[in-house]
């Protein structure tokens, strides 16, 4: 059968007909004599991806009965998507179509209208070419199971969990401990207001624990997980048992938490046991259950040293809540004596959120003196300091409050090692970006939530917990199916040599290796089609689906034409 | 110079990942910068799928200029598909070295979907650097 190719120009308005020769165009692809083979179809239109626009190219399509279609406009970055929903209303398979950009990259410039026209030309040939060598390709849909596991049951696990647990979905929580709640377990009061929130907080646990939608596994670890977004595997147990309880989920959460160290561990940290050196978190439990700021004799401290940054230069990273919860325990104990001096050793004072400011001029105000160090030791009680200028002064107290820098938690390399996500630098998980998907790993379906992403608070660890909840709603709705990604890579089994270079290289773990065929095989549904296997492949055996080598030197042969 | 290779006018390909570069290249179009007719794109997902193979054939195709483009380390839409697309790079550089072919022929960069005043000025010294380094030796019948 003769190829019938339909290649459409947008006009887009004024912005390609003013300033490329579209006549001229049309011209030179009929009058070329080049596509004797195929029989050629050119058209163009006012606004193609207007209401009227759309309408007109399905008719076309369909009377016309193309075999393949080429669309000259913008960018595809701005309508590739409405195109290709065009063609599916028709019988012509979206994957046969290719759209040209002759206005970013054309007309928009190239000031000179003849130098632009055939610009135009070279592009629009390069696409014909193209779309002749490209195959159709065909959306699968898969079932899915909108269940979703959540490792760690603190306040982000208990958030996300109570955000998404519902009738037509269950939430397994998992978590290692034998308690809910994590370290916000406990605490006295709660930024900004310091009001009863803490209460709310606590009553999460009672919650979590009576929702019918949420099935606890306490004292229990995530074993081995196997699938993609949709269908994930996975085997939970406790200790170091064998046998465990096996699930299927649509999504993992992680939401593992940090843990603090042991402050007598920290660098330049000098002290025994009998000398009166807290950590932040003790101080805060004592004053939740105590109700009284005390040494271990029993007495009121006259001069107590809270110290930030504990461990920050040797972690490098900013913990980011510790100034603000450093200041409210400076505000404790101001509340229980003004008489008591007060001295907040800080390397960088991180005041992140709008409360904050007014809050530190509050307690500065309260008599709290402010003291910036470059270097800090802590030797018994007393505390040795080196201002910015490099003065050094000493200064012993009654008491010394040490805000430790927050830690991944125990076990999070062994948990990314098989969950198969990466780890950054400093040790927490790492997201797939900082700025456009903060709660998203490189595998579909696996989130990172709370402080198992990085140090964090309360607030940011609920605000991750909500986002990751409603991510999970819009991508796995139960009933519906899910389409993976259709340009995916494929390995030719009679080429492939089983190096197993493309299983280092690809970020998504989605090629696995057969040992029966002695090849690797990629898994389609984890594959997002990014091509570095392909890059990377020593004997050819790699094929990127809808961006072969074939069809793009198509588009070079144009470029490089003897002009 | 003579007047023969005043008159010339390279063909230059560029590949450019879908991500970054591409949408620079969109957003200098946006912004009617003015980028030279010589330049022809290439759209691809990711920097790391152009291969020796997509390159060196390009070259044998007569193409004088390859830019391959995509995200700023850290940055890949896929993670670290750019980290890949460097080491390829430095050793292509080698590969046109021993074919007999300046390694200037090709290059690479870094351009975000925020720079489409950087995507124009690269394209367009870029150009100038291969105008200026003459046709490639393919494409003066020389033989490699």
């Amino acid at each position: 059968m003769k190829a019938k190719v339909g290649v459409y120009i947008c006009e887009c308005g004024p912005n390609i007909s003013e300033r490329v020769d579209i006549e001229k165009i049309s011209e030179e692809l009929l009058s070329s004599g080049e596509y004797d083979d195929v029989e050629l179809v050119v058209k163009n239109y006012g606004l193609l991806c207007s209401g009227d626009g759309k309408t007109y190219l399905e008719e076309e399509i369909t009377s016309n009965a193309f075999t393949h279609l080429v669309i000259a406009a913008c960018s595809p970055r701005d309508h590739n998507t409405t195109f290709i929903n065009v063609c599916k209303k028709t019988d012509l398979n979206p994957f046969l179509y290719k759209m040209v950009n002759i206005r970013e990259h054309c007309a928009w410039i190239i000031p000179d209208k003849d130098k632009a026209t055939e610009k135009a030309v070279q592009y629009i040939r390069g696409g014909i070419k193209r779309v002749l060598y490209q195959s159709e390709l065909f959306e699968k849909q898969l079932d899915i199971t909108p269940d979703v596991l959540i490792l760690g049951g603190g306040i982000a696990g208990m958030e996300a969990a109570l955000a998404l647990a519902g009738e037509e979905r269950t939430v397994f929580l998992v978590e290692r401990s034998s308690e809910l709640g994590g370290v916000s377990a406990g605490l006295n009061r709660l930024l900004p207001r310091q009001g009863g929130e803490v209460n709310k907080l606590s009553s999460y646990r009672g919650e979590v624990e009576n929702n019918e939608h949420i099935k606890l596994y306490l004292d229990s670890e995530i074993k081995s997980v196997i699938g993609f977004l949709g269908n994930y595997e996975v085997t939970i147990g406790s200790g170091d048992e064998e046998e465990g309880v096996e699930l299927v989920v649509g999504a993992v959460i992680v939401a593992t938490g940090f843990k603090l160290p042991e402050i007598n561990g920290l660098p330049g940290f000098d002290f025994s046991e009998k000398d009166e050196v807290h950590s932040s978190i003790e101080i805060e439990r004592m004053m939740a259950t105590d109700r009284k700021l005390a040494m271990r004799n029993g007495e009121e401290p006259k001069s107590v040293a809270l110290v930030h940054c504990g461990g920050r230069s040797e972690r490098g990273y900013c913990s980011q809540i510790c100034c603000s919860y450093m200041m409210k325990i400076a505000g404790y104990i101001k509340d229980q004596s003004t008489e008591i001096e007060v001295v907040e050793y800080f390397r960088d004072l991180c005041l992140p959120y709008k409360e904050d400011q007014k809050f530190y001029d509050e307690i500065a105000a309260r008599g709290v003196e402010f003291r910036r160090f470059g270097k800090l030791e802590v030797d018994g009680a007393s505390v040795v300091s080196t201002g910015m200028d490099g003065a050094e002064s000493k200064q012993e107290y009654d008491m010394v409050i040490v805000a430790p820098a927050m830690l991944p938690a125990e076990g999070t390399e062994a948990l990314a090692g098989l969950l198969e996500i990466p780890l950054h630098e400093t040790g927490f998980f790492e997201e797939e970006h900082q700025s456009t998907n903060a709660i998203g790993t490189t595998t579909d379906g696996i989130f990172i939530i709370g402080a198992a992403q990085g140090p964090r608070g309360i607030s940011s660890s609920m605000l991750f917990a909500q986002a990751s909840a409603g991510r999970i709603s819009t991508q796995l709705i139960p009933g519906q199916k899910i389409t993976p990604e259709v340009k995916v890579s494929e390995i030719l089994e009679a080429y492939c040599t089983g190096c197993l270079t493309c299983l280092e290289v690809c970020s998504y773990g989605a090629i696995y290796f057969d040992d029966d065929r002695a090849i690797s095989v990629v898994n389609e549904a984890v594959c997002r089609g990014c091509g570095n296997c392909f890059g990377s492949c020593p004997s050819g055996a790699l094929r990127t689906k809808h961006f072969t080598n074939t069809q793009l030197m198509k588009e070079v042969a144009e470029a490089v034409r003897e002009r | 110079m003579t007047e023969k290779e005043q008159e010339f006018s390279p063909n230059i390909v560029g590949f450019l990942c879908n991500w970054c570069t591409y949408a620079a290249a969109d957003l200098a179009g946006s912004t009617k910068i003015e980028i030279s007719p010589a330049f022809s794109v290439v759209r691809v997902m990711c920097s790391s799928r152009v291969d020796h193979n997509l390159v060196l054939s390009t070259f044998f195709d007569g193409a004088d200029g390859i830019l391959i483009a995509g995200c700023h380390p850290g940055d890949c839409h896929y993670g670290k598909g750019n980290y890949f697309t460097r080491r390829r790079y430095a050793q292509l550089k080698k590969v046109l070295e021993t074919l007999g072919l300046e390694p200037e022929r090709i290059q690479l960069a870094w351009i975000s979907a925020a720079e489409g005043n950087r995507y124009a000025e690269v394209v367009n010294s870029f150009t100038e650097k291969i105008k200026e380094l003459g046709p490639s030796p393919i494409n003066n019948n020389q033989r490699l």
